[in-house]
């Protein structure tokens, strides 16, 4: 066995997957605990990792107004995988993280120096890396294999030790970062001017989080693909805002919403095969729908407790 | 900048010194030749048209902006300097308009005001080194008068609240000198007014400095000690008392100043005024 984060963290976290394994329900998703084929058990640790990171700077992304971040820099780093595997690397997310961080350094610039909006650059990276991967791959002559399909959607059974020790890297340096830096995340989104002001680096922080936004992004792809992203990152804590009324709560109530999304996702999908970003992805939609059918009827009977 | 009667008077200790500055925003001649000395526990209103360059000049004496020609010293520092950080408190015009659908507290929002280049990670991996801050953040709370109001979240107060929020987050950085741009916009009368006792409070009681820059020349009047008329540079500087009326005022501008469009238009919030009263 290699030695790593990821096994280091499979050490701890197998034996508890082990122990509530004859408790989980269904008939294929006690593999994702029980130990029978390691590729599940890696592939749900990196998941619940993802999630908690994604649940985390999803609720910051939200306050920026920077939902379909995201997704675009999803896309970059599918172009940048593909431009990997054409050069025969190992780790094709190597390439992703690079093209995704410069790109999403790209962005920050042109927002904050008001070259363009945020919408419109996150249009243009996201479009313009994509397709250099595909006329590249045009190019190679080669066709979309699975290896590449399975960065589109993602793939449980791929997780190798090797990108669980790069999930868990990535995971744990932006958890560190966007921990140590929330309090002046939150003041220069809330008012940068004021920020400064008050003496705060801000666009030191603002590149940070633009590049903690690129790596958390491509730690996700392996796992729940690049065109579904965006809905770890995004919906968990927009249900949240629904209900949450401080930014405390906001951040506690993602949490609560990533991992019954991962969770009622990876069994469906495990029971029914229906792909687990995809059911990952549709749960996290549907739960968004019935909190905000609930706390739409709360707020009709009780209007001015809201 | 022919009146300037406080800085006179030498006994007087001046925070914020601007001398000859001039300004140049995206090619246009925004400010030329400001001459202005603020001295501490003074109530400065700044009026004028739109685009005569109000704040323009707030965001120079902030040192978003640089200046062109001229020299600007808060508290003998140049604006944005280490020395100056939490001792000026901002409140921009964007503070009404703050998103409403981000959740977050009052208490929150103050909180913000306490974070600083220097506690920024020590506020979050040491938080019972909380050196008073939460105190702080009581207090700015209780001295807008929002307590009981703690935890609303901002999407869901009022504009005044919110306005008070924003002020209060300002004070929770400790400032001495504060700059509020256009804090009234949005605002019903009664929340209008207690916002201006406020900030009377703030000047007298707490021995700040406030500049105040709004197009609302009735509220301005209303409280402050001391007026400034700015289009380009400033054509008057002197107690509010002095403050000269509609057509001394076009006598002031027209010497200098053809705008007829933005002529009209500050004619008629002078208008608006007269009706008011």
């Amino acid at each position: 066995m290699e030695t790593g984060l990821g096994v280091f963290l499979a050490d701890i976290f197998f034996p508890i997957f082990e122990f509530i394994a004859p408790y989980v329900p269904g008939e294929t998703f006690p593999n994702f605990f029980n130990g029978n084929i390691q590729a599940l058990q890696r592939s749900l640790l990196g998941s619940l990792m993802v999630t908690i990171i994604a649940g985390f700077l999803g609720s910051f992304l939200l306050v920026r107004n920077l939902a379909m971040i995201g997704d675009g820099l999803a896309h970059v780093a599918f172009g940048g995988v593909i431009i990997g595997i054409i050069l025969g690397a190992s780790t094709p997310l190597w390439y992703a993280m690079i093209c995704s961080i410069i790109a999403s350094a790209s962005i920050y610039e042109l927002q904050s120096r008001e070259i363009l909006t945020g919408d419109a650059s996150i249009a243009i990276f996201m479009t313009g890396m994509l397709a250099f991967g595909l006329v590249i791959l045009k190019l190679s002559g080669r066709a979309i294999t699975t290896d590449i399909h399975s960065y589109l959607f993602g793939s449980q059974l791929l997780i190798d030790w090797e990108s669980l020790d790069l999930i868990s890297y990535m995971s744990l340096v932006s958890l560190i970062v966007l921990f140590s830096l929330r309090h002046a995340l939150l003041a220069i989104t809330i008012d940068p001017l004021s920020a400064r002001v008050q003496g705060l680096p801000v666009r030191g922080i603002g590149l940070m989080f633009s590049i903690i936004i690129a790596i958390v992004v491509v730690s996700m792809v392996k796992i729940v693909g690049a065109l579904l992203v965006t809905a770890l990152l995004v919906t968990p804590a927009a249900t949240a805002q629904l209900i949450g009324r401080s930014f405390k709560s906001c951040v506690f109530w993602t949490q609560i919403f990533g991992f019954l999304s991962v969770m009622i996702g990876l069994y469906v999908s495990s029971e029914h095969g229906t792909g687990a970003g995809s059911s990952i992805a549709l749960t996290a939609a549907t739960i968004f729908v019935m909190i905000g059918l609930v706390s739409g009827i709360i707020k009709n009977i009780n209007p001015e407790k809201t | 900048m022919e009146s300037n009667i406080t800085s006179q008077n030498g006994l007087e200790q001046p925070i914020l010194e601007i001398d000859n500055l001039t300004v140049i925003r995206s090619g246009k001649l925004v400010l030329k030749n400001v001459n202005l000395t603020v001295n501490k526990g003074e109530f400065v209103g700044i009026v004028g048209p739109n685009g005569s360059g109000k704040s323009t000049l707030l965001l120079a004496i902030l040192g978003v902006l640089k200046a062109q020609e001229g020299n600007i010293k808060i508290y003998n520092s140049k604006p944005m300097s280490r020395e100056l950080y939490g001792k000026i408190g901002w409140v921009s015009q964007a503070a009404a308009n703050l998103p409403k659908d981000i959740r977050i507290t009052i208490k929150e929002l103050v909180h913000l005001g306490t974070v600083n280049a220097k506690n920024m990670f020590s506020h979050t991996w040491l938080p019972m080194k909380d050196n008073g801050r939460n105190k702080k953040v009581k207090e700015a709370i209780e001295m807008v008068g929002l307590q009981g109001f703690e935890n609303f979240d901002i999407g869901r107060i009022s504009g005044g609240q919110r306005q008070r929020a924003v002020i209060a987050r300002a004070l929770a950085t400790e400032a001495e000198f504060i700059l509020l741009d256009e804090p009234l916009v949005g605002m019903d009368r009664e929340s209008r007014n207690s916002l201006l006792k406020l900030l009377d409070r703030f000047c007298h009681d707490n021995g700040k400095t406030i500049i105040m820059v709004s197009h609302d020349l009735s509220a301005i009047r209303q409280t402050t000690h001391r007026m400034i008329f700015l289009e380009e540079t400033i054509r008057f500087d002197g107690s509010t008392a002095n403050f000269p009326d509609l057509e001394s005022l076009a006598k002031l501008r027209g010497i200098t100043h053809t705008h007829e469009q933005e002529m009209g238009q500050w004619s008629r919030e002078l208008g608006d005024l007269k009706e008011e009263r």
